[in-house]
């Protein structure tokens, strides 16, 4: 069983003892709440919301021969970055985004788009990048192309499997071979 | 003989301020060293080292919300990035005021160590030439000082702090004792072969680095790692900072006594005496005032806070300052002119098969090559621009998405080199800063009104860089070769010097050529207030030279009982 963190303690407790929790256990817990940037602080997505972007982020950047985008964690990180990072209004144009979606491949293939085979999802999203899809932003396919690619590459996957890390590197080369390596370095 | 409390009191933590201190102390002074922020430890408090990406919140950027409510000003300097933000100031907090319509970005830390823990490490040498420049074209005060009187205190600075570059000859960048330069990459080295062949009056050599390329074990610093990752702390003492370096010489004295939180508003003043007599804190967390005493104190609050501090310190019965018996006090603020910027790319070819492994701290450096010798003929502006830059390789963005755009981001594009000017801003005396006369701080000190502004000069040397700078792009024979001009507010460069300006004339200048006030012999001030230009180069490394001469002589003084 994993080891409840420090954070999951200090907020059980606050809602143990509410308004009567001491001050300095008081103090921490607004200290782990202001670590905010790593989960979402509350749901953003209904279940077929949470279906879809994750649908979507595994046709953007699929496991190939290195896991892809849903194994990375990126549907949980993209409603993080709803949740507490967008502001309201964009957070509003994100959701639109998705039901316009929805709506597409629903009204074309007879399901949602998750439901859809992954050929399928293909087509719908190849429409959705051309700006050819009626009632969707024309900038929501690379909105959601660039926020899958930034979830995954500053992964611990994307970092560690699909690119090279280092983080000591000791040493520089300004003329090291690319052939060597065959990757792209992680920052 | 009054009885002090210490023998010197050093106000501010940073590049200044923490050389002020380990000089004092080395030399047998009882220093009290005082910061307006918080504790920050050498290593324990470097709280975002050794993070990957993921280990970071919002993966490095803070929500634009926050930003847009704590960090306006302060994202300027990179506030913005959750592995940085909680060495910088809270803007909300710590508000000031503009006259007219003219922005200034003032980007300030909020730590001891002060910018020392962020600062982009450059490390430069004026040269006789800019020593020269005011008296030469007539504008701000002239330098009562040469070359010559600070390039021992150069070459002193250089060996403690640790300065990686190459030894050039260059009559307008002198060398210094340097450690072996950070390396060149494949594509710095050609466009250096091509450019300096094609136009041989320009030079592309190693940014010279207050980041370590040998380890300096006596003070048990490490070389530099190749992280890049400076603004973060470095546990390995690599780069140069109050915490890696001149606080634990300070502290190994036994002599110094170090308080954070403690807000300097005002220095107490005797006019019979002409002397400080007291130092007046707040301590920010719990707002109690305290006055401390000293024989010696050295401003280093950094440029903008230390004319603050100044102007606030009123002689008795008045509004005016005792330091500005010259008019002069708040005059000439100074910012270096940047965002204008200019690249190239590589044509394909051999480079193509190399890469970059690891992550250097820093670049190259086109140094100044206008009006060397006089006024140049195809020149509409005095004085010239340096230029920072370095090559690299990205992954390169394929349209499409799913497995071809994943394995498509594994190859890197081409090598592109891009350079960012940094130009010199003439003194100008009507640049000033003063205290707004009824809006104040939480700690009441008086808010700063700034009335900054670039000029025609400024303008016309980024116009020229610009043009140059494509000029010699071409030249070494790269392509998609281009430049843009950002809008360059006063303040971005976060070099911002001047207001308290050092000159012989006690008529016209704040500090003499000791970096001593006219009006107050016990008292120094050795940051960037005192600098009477700002030539085109990074300026932390003169500062150190400056604080390191004028502690100094101050206890020189102090053993002759002048002071």
């Amino acid at each position: 069983m994993p080891m409840p963190d420090r954070r999951d303690l200090l907020a059980g407790a606050g809602l143990f003892f509410g308004a009567s929790l001491s001050p300095p256990l008081a103090r921490a817990l607004a200290a782990a709440d202001n670590q905010g940037g790593f989960t979402a602080s509350h749901a953003v997505f209904n279940d077929a919301q949470r279906a879809l972007v994750t649908a979507i982020s595994d046709r953007i950047l699929p496991a190939t021969d290195t896991p892809g985008a849903v194994a990375a964690g990126v549907p949980a990180f993209i409603e993080m970055m709803q949740a507490d990072w967008y502001s309201p209004g964009d957070r509003m144009d994100f959701l639109a985004g998705l039901a316009a979606l929805d709506d597409f491949a629903l009204k074309e293939d007879g399901k949602l788009f998750a439901a859809l085979a992954v050929e399928q999802q293909d087509k719908v999203l190849t429409t959705a990048m051309h700006g050819m899809m009626p009632g969707l932003a024309s900038g929501f396919f690379n909105h959601c192309r660039q926020l899958v690619m930034l979830g995954y590459y500053t992964s611990e996957i994307g970092c560690k499997q699909e690119r090279v890390y280092l983080p000591v590197p000791g040493r520089y080369d300004g003329a090291y071979p690319y052939a060597q390596v065959g990757r792209i370095f992680a920052s | 003989m009054p009885d002090y409390d210490f023998d010197a009191i050093v106000i501010g933590s940073g590049i200044s301020g923490g050389w002020a201190a380990k000089e004092l102390c080395e030399k047998g002074l009882k220093v009290l060293m005082l910061d307006r922020g918080r504790m920050v430890e050498h290593k324990k408090d470097y709280t975002t080292e050794f993070k990957g990406p993921w280990q970071l919140p919002y993966r490095g950027t803070l929500p634009p919300g926050e930003v847009a409510r704590d960090y306006f000003l302060a994202k300027w300097g990179g506030a913005a990035n959750t592995d940085r933000n909680h060495f910088y100031n809270n803007d909300r907090l710590n508000p000031f005021d503009y006259a007219g319509s003219t922005p200034f970005r003032w980007v300030r830390p909020n730590q001891v160590g002060g910018k020392s823990l962020i600062w982009g490490r450059v490390s430069l040498r004026w040269s006789q030439i800019d020593f020269d420049a005011n008296r030469k074209d007539g504008h701000g005060v002239p330098w009562p000082i040469g070359y010559d009187e600070l390039a021992p205190w150069y070459s002193y600075v250089e060996k403690f702090a640790g300065i990686a570059g190459g030894r050039e000859g260059l009559a307008q960048l002198p060398d210094g004792e340097f450690q072996p330069p950070h390396a060149m990459n494949v594509a710095e080295i050609w466009v250096k072969e091509r450019l300096e062949q094609a136009l041989p009056d320009r030079k592309l050599i190693h940014t010279r680095c207050a980041n370590m390329t040998e380890d300096k074990p006596e003070q048990g610093r490490t070389r530099c790692q190749k992280r890049n990752q400076c603004a973060r702390g470095c546990s390995f003492g690599a780069y140069f900072s109050t915490q890696s370096s001149t606080l634990p010489a300070a502290r190994k004295t036994g002599n110094l006594t170090l308080l954070s939180d403690k807000v300097v508003t005002a220095l107490d003043y005797d006019p019979a005496t002409k002397r400080i007599t007291g130092v007046r804190t707040i301590d920010a967390n719990t707002m109690e005032a305290k006055a401390y005493t000293s024989r010696i104190v050295f401003l280093c609050a950094s440029a903008m806070a230390s004319v603050q501090i100044l102007l606030n310190s009123r002689l008795p019965g008045s509004d005016r300052s005792f330091a500005n018996s010259s008019g002069s006090l708040g005059c000439y603020i100074m910012d270096h002119a940047m965002r204008t910027f200019f690249w190239g790319t590589v044509p394909a070819g051999e480079l193509d098969q190399y890469v970059e492994y690891g992550r250097r701290p820093t670049g190259v450096y086109i140094p100044k090559f206008r009006n060397l010798n006089g006024q140049d003929a195809d020149t509409d502006f005095v004085r010239g621009y340096g230029m920072q830059g370095g090559a690299s390789r990205h992954a390169v963005d394929p349209d499409g998405f799913g497995a071809s755009m994943k394995e498509g981001l594994r190859k890197y594009g081409p090598w592109t080199i891009e350079f960012n000017v940094f130009a010199e801003c003439l003194p100008y005396k009507d640049n000033t800063l003063s205290l707004h006369p009824s809006k104040t701080d939480r700690f009441g000190m008086p808010l700063i009104v700034f009335d900054v502004g670039f000029r025609e000069n400024e303008a016309r040397m980024m116009v020229d860089a610009a043009r140059q700078g494509e000029i010699m792009m071409r030249a070494a024979g790269l392509v998609d070769v281009g430049s843009r001009q950002d809008e360059h507010v006063p303040g971005d460069a976060i070099h911002e010097m001047g207001g308290a300006c050092m000159g012989d004339d006690p008529g016209a200048s704040v500090v003499n050529r000791w970096s001593q006030a006219h009006d107050a012999a016990n008292l120094f001030v050795t940051d960037g207030s005192h600098m009477s230009s700002t030539n085109c180069v990074n300026p932390s490394l003169t500062f150190m030279a400056l604080t390191a001469r004028a502690a100094d002589h101050a206890v020189q003084l102090a053993k002759e009982h002048v002071i």
